[in-house]
């Protein structure tokens, strides 16, 4: 249950850069969100409804892209994505598998206005 | 309406304090290990086993992360070693700010190793770095073989993982084999140490594993200041 944490990170970040383009209001914040973290986005818009009051984001749109979680082998070069059960050994060859993509939290850009 | 690019790390206010937190500790000589476990996977008691063996030979220090109590930190003070409790309140992890907070008032010069007892939570302590050199998860078998497999991304980001309460897995009926295959599929290439912190089994290995560890990093120290 850290999404409110996380919530008020995502605001005070946006915020941060909305005064700095003397902003009054933010209309958008653009999120990208690995499949391969412990965040639940349902969870995440809620407690970004509680956080953004009173704040720039008062009226914002939280949009979350989901971001797969990608594999690939080092060793073979076998590529795999969005496994429903994690298993990072390669069903090739059995060598360790490396996340390409998938660990993201990353505010991609704001709207303001 | 304009748009802003950022490409902004969400924990960046994070990284960043626990960046100061490593240099800290890297400045001081310590070796920073932060222990992350369900509750009740024996984490304190591991602790307090760790601390019995490693007493004479390193200087160690303890910092207790827990919602409510000052319970964990008074066990370990009483082994003679220094403890501070950071009490949570309803949060459900430590975070940076926290640790730097703690760090503050605590006795750091001359430590050799400083463990960190994270909340007994496998979720959200695994996104907060904290500025340790080690990630220990500590998983009891007998919370069941499947553990790992349901919270992938504590243990695939754990430097070294433990299986305590070894003695237990039979009584359990856990399955060991299942246990270790599903450990490997979300973490390859962490060492893995099979223990029971209350009877004393394979606890010599994970001792040699940190004591190689502080090696290290005494190493490193020295290296540091004679380039």
């Amino acid at each position: 249950m850290h999404e409110l944490s996380i919530a008020e990170n995502i605001i005070e970040i946006s915020e941060a850069q909305a005064r700095a383009q003397n902003s009054r209001q933010i209309r958008t914040i653009k999120l990208r969100l690995g499949q391969f973290t412990t965040i639940v986005g349902e969870a995440l818009q809620f407690s970004f409804e509680i956080a953004r009051r009173g704040t720039l984001a008062a009226e914002a749109v939280l949009e979350i892209e989901n971001v797969p979680m990608v594999l690939r082998c080092d060793e073979c070069g076998d590529a795999g994505e969005n496994l429903r059960e994690v298993c990072l050994i390669c069903p090739r060859c059995g060598a360790p598998l490396h996340i390409v993509s998938g660990e993201e939290m990353q505010v991609e850009y704001i709207e303001i206005d | 309406m304009d748009r802003v690019a950022l490409q902004a790390n969400v924990l960046q206010a994070n990284q960043e304090k626990a960046a100061e937190n490593r240099s800290l500790f890297d400045g001081e000589g310590i070796l920073a290990v932060n222990l992350m476990s369900a509750p009740g996977a024996g984490k304190t008691t591991l602790l307090e086993s760790t601390i019995r063996a490693l007493q004479g030979r390193y200087r160690l220090g303890v910092i207790e992360g827990d919602l409510q109590t000052e319970l964990d930190s008074e066990r370990i003070r009483t082994l003679g070693v220094p403890a501070c409790q950071i009490t949570t309140g309803t949060v459900c992890h430590l975070d940076a700010r926290m640790l730097s907070r703690a760090l503050a008032d605590f006795p750091l010069p001359g430590l050799e190793i400083l463990f960190i007892e994270n909340v007994g939570n496998l979720i959200c302590p695994a996104a907060y770095f904290l500025g340790e050199h080690l990630r220990v998860v500590i998983c009891g078998v007998s919370e069941g073989a499947e553990k790992p497999k349901k919270y992938p991304v504590m243990f695939h980001k754990a430097d070294v993982i433990l299986l305590n309460k070894i003695d237990l897995a039979e009584a359990c009926g856990v399955d060991l084999n299942d246990l270790r295959k599903n450990v490997r599929d979300v973490n390859p290439k962490a060492p893995v140490f099979e223990l029971s912190c209350r009877t004393g089994q394979g606890m010599a290995a994970w001792l040699d594993w940190l004591g190689s560890a502080v090696g290290g990093r005494a190493d490193a120290k020295r290296a540091a200041v004679s380039a």
